[in-house]
């Protein structure tokens, strides 16, 4: 079944949840939640506390993250927040400012 | 060689379905809900739950099995062929599918009402008369219905 997809002309303003995968191009500003994984593309804007199994980010993050598996910082991606998962990449390139907790 | 007869299917704009994946195509899938306000210049295809104001300029599908709960949505073309309680300006033609419950009123430049949909609220669908009904003037051959089901 094909997963939720916000476009890149598409902005959300409230709160998303869902039970699979959701792939965010557009804008989505406050609340992020899904049991499966969270890939916010390269363009995209989110102003949201984000939570789901893992999480990819190519493009602009402001929240605070929950992942139960990963989260993967991609070069070009800018991400503002708490980062808290068990484990986290972020590659050459990515800019960050937040904490990091892997739960040691 | 028979000659080819257009196929009957009345004021039913073919919308969203031509397009595969639109550059912005949007979807909420069945598991997803939304609680907010969704704007944008795509397409949207709403599979899952939806509260709030939907306000696209591209295509809007409600899916069968979808619900949508909005006071206001507005878009192009609108399909819906889910649950809908609310109001519907659409700048192009509106169809309700045959498994469509909506509730609210309907506005777009057509309005189509599949055999089984079930509707409830006021429809209001500006059409040009013919000339003969109506008056001279442009502006004056401009009509609107209203009906209530």
């Amino acid at each position: 079944m094909a997963s939720t997809i916000i476009g890149a002309g598409i902005t959300i303003e409230g709160e998303i949840s869902t039970d699979e995968d959701i792939v965010v191009a557009g804008t989505v500003r406050g609340k992020l939640t899904a049991k499966e994984a969270v890939t916010i593309e390269h363009g995209a804007t989110v102003e949201a506390d984000v939570q789901g199994s893992s999480l990819i980010v190519g493009g602009a993050l402001t929240g605070n993250v929950t992942a139960s598996e990963r989260v993967d910082l991609q070069s070009g991606s800018r991400v503002i927040g708490n980062v808290k998962a068990a484990r986290v990449t972020i590659a050459d390139g990515a800019q960050f400012k937040g904490n990091v907790d892997m739960d040691v | 060689m028979s000659a080819s007869r257009p196929q009957p299917r009345g004021p039913v704009h073919a919308g969203a379905h031509g397009r595969t994946s639109g550059e912005s195509e949007a979807r909420i899938s069945r598991g997803a809900r939304v609680r907010g306000r969704i704007t944008g210049t795509g397409d949207l295809v709403i599979e899952g739950n939806v509260e709030g104001d939907v306000n696209v300029r591209g295509d809007l599908t409600i899916a069968e099995g979808a619900t949508v709960t909005s006071p206001s949505v507005g878009a192009g073309a609108v399909t819906i062929a889910g649950t809908l309680e609310g109001n519907v300006a659409a700048t192009g033609p509106v169809r309700l599918a045959p498994t469509a419950r909506v509730r609210g009123d309907l506005q777009g430049t057509q309005v189509a009402i599949d055999d089984g949909a079930r509707f409830s609220g006021r429809l209001d669908c500006e059409f040009d008369l013919p000339p003969e009904l109506g008056g001279s003037s442009q502006a004056e051959t401009r009509g609107r219905a209203s009906a209530r089901r």
